[in-house]
């Protein structure tokens, strides 16, 4: 691949005797949509400032295009943050708030002009362009905080949580807006997000953050398939974990059956760890490599599927099982039921209790 | 509905309070304006309009204006001074800033007259500045300090910077941090984001303290009696005159009647500046 846009090299940030981002190792491309996901707290929006140039380096260096921007600040490097809490200027309208950024560059009059109007087109705001932050809804704001950051055409855009404020289906609108725009200006995005649903939505690749530190980074369906660490598996999506032990170099639940898994299992005999399967993956009525007999104790509608919530010997929470509407047409389930799943050795990952 | 009458209730023995004993009683000395000066000092119940007129006479309104000068001069440097330390203690840690806050405002605990007394102290002849400069090696004539037009700026200044401190800070404390750095990230230096987006959207803290001094300035008699060494006249020594030793009430209604309205209108552009600066939250059409 060629060189990286961005580069982080072991960047820490310490607040005190806290270590907000600890070591990241991270090559960030041309043209990505990448998103770093993590749950509160764990150093997303210090690591975005530090990309900003708002917090300076414990240790590490960060390069742009091959050139570290470390020691440059904010206002002179080519990256521009939108803030989560958007930070629009109050006493500016919509269009004197795009265009602050360009005039900072010292663009003439027209050219400003030529520019602010062009953006109001695309996010749809033309008609508002007088109005004054506080007039304007939620959703509004954020794209005008957008289009604030945007206009600058930087070489890299950093949004904190940009969709955190927008009720779900104005977000999902949104997530395709995003994309859309990331797609048409050509500028790398680097997003932060809590919601792991929006990071496998938009970017190209998912980063999850966990006390500072990277856990895994890869595509979304890298992430969502083949998660590398228990925490990986359980923060994305919904899992399945059923306890177990190796033993004789496979691994055994409770009652003795043995896990069939297609994964290296490189853990000592006599160890706990879990087995961790999608309910998407456990299917009714079909001979697969696992199989598992339970009594159903809750069902939940979702529309589109149902989720059984299996309760078995072998685990002190239901197993949930993903069923889709067809198939629960034709197996009926109701609660009480014994009923038995299957899944493949494919579809199971064995992680370290 | 009873709901809607519980402000009412409650803010009435205020609004009795003030009406009764400051409307009413300023209202009373106002109309007296209108009424010719009785031979003894007393009122003659003829409707005329000669204060009025005298007021702007060039041997009133000279003074007038003077104490305009002299009160714009105060406000203008209390304004400078008290933001600038409200700025210094906007961006302190906030713990600390109830403790420096309350620093800059102890000189209203003490008396108004202890405090300018203790500037004659300090401006006079052989007071303390006078012999700091000489410690200082400063030799030859010293410039004469107490008793001048620039001794009283200096206690108008001192007296009513706390005003300004906490008009100033309320509107520095509050603003959101990140805007100040979005303005960064968008390419503004640190002098440019205080000129495009600190110093506007702190503006209305800056009017709200000038007025306050320039109103509590221009109509002052204390500081200028004591400071000024009754070497020239202030607005409010001529009021004060008027009313106490040449007893012509209707001549003092008549000047306190025009400094009234100069501090109405300027009470009222500064609510203006207010509500300009806040964005005007109202106009939801399109
Ligand atoms: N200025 C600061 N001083 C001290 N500690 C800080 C500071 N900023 C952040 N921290 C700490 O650093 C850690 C990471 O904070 P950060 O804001 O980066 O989290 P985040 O991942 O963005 O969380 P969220 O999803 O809640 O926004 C937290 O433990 C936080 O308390
Ligand atoms: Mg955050």
């Amino acid at each position: 691949m060629t060189r990286p846009l961005l580069s982080l090299q072991n960047v820490k940030k310490c607040f005190g005797t806290i270590a907000a981002v600890d070591g990241v190792t991270l090559d960030i491309h041309e043209n990505e949509f990448f998103a770093l996901l993590g749950a509160s707290g764990s150093g997303k929006t210090t690591l975005l400032r530090m990309l900003a140039g708002f917090e300076d380096l414990t240790a590490g260096d960060i390069l742009l295009e091959g050139t570290s921007i470390a020691n440059i600040p904010p206002n002179r490097r080519p990256v521009n943050l939108m803030f989560q809490t958007y930070a629009l200027f109050p006493h500016m309208t919509v269009a004197q708030n795009i265009a602050y950024g360009l005039e900072m560059d010292k663009l003439p009059k027209a050219q400003i002009k030529t520019h602010v109007d062009e953006i109001l087109q695309v996010i749809q705001l033309a008609h508002l362009a007088k109005r004054k932050p506080d007039q304007l809804s939620g959703g509004q704001r954020q794209r005008v905080a957008l289009a604030r950051a945007l206009v600058k055409r930087p070489k890299v855009l950093l949004l904190d949580e940009p969709l955190g404020a927008l009720d779900k289906k104005l977000r999902g609108e949104m997530q395709l807006e995003l994309k859309r725009l990331q797609h048409e200006f050509g500028i790398t995005f680097i997003v932060v997000t809590h919601d792991q649903e929006e990071a496998l939505v938009m970017a190209d690749r998912v980063a999850i953050m966990q006390d500072g530190a990277l856990l895994q980074v890869g595509t979304p369906h890298e992430i969502y398939e083949f998660p590398e660490t228990r925490f990986a598996a359980d923060f994305i999506g919904v899992m399945n974990f059923l306890p177990v032990k190796v033993s004789r170099g496979a691994a055994h639940t409770s009652n003795g059956t043995r896990i069939a898994t297609d994964k290296p299992l490189d853990l000592p005999d006599g160890s706990a760890a879990v087995a961790a399967i999608r309910p998407e993956r456990l299917h009714v009525g079909i001979q697969s490599d696992n199989m598992l007999t339970g009594e159903i104790t809750a069902i939940a509608y979702h529309g589109l599927d149902l989720l059984l919530h299996i309760m078995t010997p072998l685990a002190d929470t239901p197993i949930i099982s993903r069923m889709t509407a067809d198939v629960a047409d034709h197996h009926n389930p109701a609660v009480g039921q014994q009923i038995t799943v299957g899944w493949s050795a494919r579809d199971t990952h064995i992680f370290p209790a | 509905m009873t709901n809607d009458r519980r402000p009412l209730i409650l803010m009435s023995p205020a609004l009795l309070w003030l009406f009764g004993l400051m409307v009413v009683p300023c209202l009373l000395i106002l109309a007296l304006a209108f009424f010719r000066r009785g031979l003894y000092g007393g009122i003659e119940y003829t409707w005329t309009l000669e204060n009025i007129a005298l007021v702007f006479d060039p041997l009133y309104f000279k003074i007038f204006m003077k104490s305009a000068g002299i009160a714009g001069l105060a406000a203008g440097i209390a304004s400078v001074l008290g933001y600038a330390a409200a700025y210094a203690i906007a961006s302190m840690p906030r713990r600390h800033q109830p403790m420096l806050l309350f620093f800059a405002v102890l000189p209203f605990w003490s008396n108004y007259l202890v405090r300018t007394y203790a500037w004659i102290v300090l401006l006079n002849r052989e007071g303390l500045i006078v012999n700091l400069a000489r410690w200082f090696g400063f030799e030859g004539e010293m410039p004469k300090l107490l008793y001048t037009e620039s001794a009283v700026v200096i206690g108008l200044v001192y007296n009513y910077l706390p005003f300004v401190i906490l008009s100033c800070y309320a509107p520095l404390s509050r603003l959101n941090p990140e805007i100040a750095e979005a303005s960064r990230d968008l390419g503004a230096s640190g002098w440019k984001t205080f000129r495009r987006i600190t110093l506007p959207m702190t503006v209305p803290g800056i009017a709200t303290g000038f007025v306050f001094v320039f109103v509590l300035s221009i109509g002052n008699f204390v500081t200028p009696a004591l400071l000024g060494g009754g070497q020239f006249q202030m607005i409010g020594n001529l009021v004060y005159a008027q009313f106490l030793t040449a007893n012509d009430w209707p001549f003092g209604a008549a000047l306190s009647m025009v400094l009234i309205l100069v501090m109405l209108g300027l009470l009222m552009l500064q609510a203006v500046v207010t509500e300009r600066a806040s964005g005007g939250k109202k106009q939801i059409d399109g």
